[in-house]
């Protein structure tokens, strides 16, 4: 059974491990590049000068102009990144709607399913041998991009938590592989014919992670707010922190919100006027202050875990209602 | 007398469509039998529900006294060959050949080896780039290297030129009579069948019209010439299966049940006549008024 299942799949696994060359073919120069220039321009260091809470004026401007030079250098790069995006759907598209629906398009499962195996062994091994390839692409795939990804993040001040960044990389491309995967087979079995099934599995897996990103990743642990003074503040509190800020604002000394979406900064005291004070705490009143909500940047591995633990729990209810579903296929 | 198949008051719908209906049949072992019916007829539909790929919606069906229905167990006893003979047609008849022997408990690869080889089936191509009699052959050869108890064909020679037709169906009946394997084997054209069949089944419009040995049924018809008969009982005879009539005269297909009314010329039936009288009875499912034409 396994045989047969490897004798059927093994074009697309060749195919599926050229293209993962060929894509290792563009990331890992790029990488390396990457990897090279921000090692030559000692980004590393420049980011714990800019992120120090009093910033040395001496070497924050070099470091600021460094940081710009490699942001401009690279920053099309994360466009690659977006090729990562659609790889789990690809592989949803391409492994897991085929399995079943074109079985039974093309006859071929009234010829499996009356030899000597039911047909739900066949299910279970045909479906654990896709599933365990998907993950083990996504494996190499989710790290890989984790490596490839990490400079930009870091010097660009990406976000780790933004969209695209958590998104293609780390573990969740496992989590989103598995689900299309899974979707797919799915799919499949309850609309056995290719382009019914490749269409629901497109559908079905933009429309959740669309769902899911906007409405429920924020939430995954309780929101947490801090406020910051404006007092003395020369910039504006940024997120080279990496802290992910769900919503920000200036509230004035009583707590209420007088400016939403905005932060605030007093600026150098050599812009102003001579005897100016600080210029927002003149607009909002003394004891203004810049309020965040946030998600702390070292839930980051612990959002990646919620989220594909989130994809590969679907997953299963998909396998589960696929392989009970298989009997009835006609 | 040992039943290969049966069937009781077995039915099987397509959304409202009924595919098969009120389906009652007894196969015995070692028969070879032939499902006849014209295309749509429930011939298909008759023979999934047989190794268990369709659920019945009415009624039941064993196989060996089992119930095919998602039940593994019976799977080493059929030898099936689907319409068309769907094969993995990226792989070679010899992978087919090993695929089997990895599918199945019971596999003789030396007999299905040794029949594709007499009959010069290339093993190192592609099923998809044989010719259609070919494949057909590759699909029997594999279906009988399970050494099944029971061997259903679907219109297994459909698709194949009467030369190609008439070697598959010899080769066919060459590797099951010592066996003692039963065949079910449908198809749409009678010629097919007459000379292989000693059991014969008649589908029309998804309900049994006829069933029973082929010598019995031949047995029990006969053709009756006599005066223009208007329906009333014939002395001898037990149903008219159906009527012509010209002016003067009426010539019937009869089952007789004893000695006919000495006014009607009786003659002997083939089974074609027997199985056209049957055919033609059947009332198709598609009137003239879901075609809105004048009846």
């Amino acid at each position: 059974m396994i045989w047969l299942t490897w004798r059927q799949h093994r074009r697309q696994a060749l195919f599926t491990l050229v293209a993962l060359l060929a894509l290792a073919a563009l990331m890992i120069p790029t990488g390396l590049m990457m990897r090279a220039s921000y090692a030559d321009k000692g980004l590393a260091e420049c980011l714990r000068v800019l992120n120090a809470v009093q910033p040395d004026p001496g070497r924050a401007g070099p470091c600021s102009r460094a940081l710009n030079q490699f942001a401009d250098q690279f920053n099309s790069m994360s466009l690659l990144g977006v090729l990562f995006l659609v790889l789990p759907l690809i592989v949803g598209l391409f492994w897991g709607a085929p399995l079943v629906a074109r079985e039974v398009e093309q006859g071929t499962h009234r010829f499996a399913w009356t030899q000597g195996i039911g047909r739900r062994q066949w299910a279970l091994v045909k479906f654990g041998f896709v599933a365990v390839v998907a993950v083990l692409v996504a494996v190499v795939y989710g790290l890989g991009m984790s490596w490839w990804v990490a400079p930009l993040t870091g010097a660009a001040q990406q976000n780790r938590f933004d969209v695209f960044f958590f998104d293609m990389q780390g573990v969740t491309p496992i989590g989103y592989t598995l689900f299309a995967v899974a979707l797919g087979i799915c799919a499949g079995v309850y609309w056995p014919r290719m382009m019914p099934a490749m269409a629901v599995t497109l559908g079905g897996f933009i429309g959740l992670r669309i769902l899911l990103t906007v409405l429920a990743r924020p939430h995954y642990l309780p929101l947490e707010t801090r406020a910051i003074p404006i007092e003395g503040t020369i910039g504006e509190p940024g997120g080279a922190s990496g802290d992910w800020i769900i919503d920000k604002g200036i509230r004035d000394a009583g707590g209420t919100m007088v400016l939403p979406g905005a932060q605030a900064a007093c600026g150098a005291e050599s812009a102003r006027p001579a005897g100016g004070r600080c210029p927002p705490l003149e607009e909002f009143g003394e004891g203004a202050y810049n309020w965040q909500l946030f998600q702390p940047a070292d839930r980051f591995w612990l959002f990646q875990g919620i989220e594909s633990g989130i994809f590969v729990a679907l997953a299963a209810v998909l396998l589960y209602l696929a392989v009970r579903r298989i009997r009835r296929v006609a | 007398m040992d039943v290969a198949l049966e069937t009781e008051q077995l039915g099987k719908r397509y959304g409202k469509r009924w595919a098969l209906q009120d389906c009652s049949l007894r196969l015995p072992t070692g028969r070879i039998v032939g499902l006849v019916g014209p295309n749509g007829a429930g011939k298909s539909t008759l023979l999934h529900l047989a190794v268990g790929l369709l659920r019945p919606d009415a009624g039941e069906v064993r196989l060996f006294g089992r119930s095919p229905y998602d039940n593994p167990a019976v799977l080493p006893d059929i030898g099936f060959v689907a319409q068309d003979t769907p094969l993995y047609r990226d792989f070679t008849a010899a992978e087919l050949v090993q695929l089997g022997g990895r599918m199945n408990r019971r596999w003789d690869a030396a007999l299905a080896r040794e029949r594709l080889a007499q009959l010069g089936i290339p093993p190192k191509l592609p099923v998809g780039r044989l010719s259609g009699g070919q494949r057909a052959q590759v699909a029997l050869a594999l279906a009988l290297a399970k050494r099944p108890r029971l061997l259903l064909l679907d219109e297994p020679v459909a698709s194949l030129d009467p030369l190609a037709r008439r070697e598959f169906l010899q080769s066919l009946m060459g590797s099951v009579t010592d066996s003692g394997t039963t065949v079910l084997l449908s198809s749409h054209l009678l010629a097919d069948l007459e000379r292989t069949c000693d059991h014969l089944v008649v589908l029309h419009s998804s309900r049994v019209r006829l069933a029973g040995a082929v010598d019995d049924l031949v047995d029990a018809h006969r053709q009756l010439v006599g005066p223009r008969h208007i329906g009333e009982p014939i002395a001898g005879v037990g149903t008219v299966v159906r009527a012509r009539h010209t002016d003067r005269q009426s010539t019937l297909l009869a089952r007789i049940d004893g000695v006919v009314d000495p006014e009607w010329t009786v003659h002997d039936v083939t089974l074609e006549d027997v199985i056209l009288g049957y055919l033609a009875d059947g009332e198709t499912t598609v009137t003239r008024t879901d075609w809105e034409v004048p009846a």
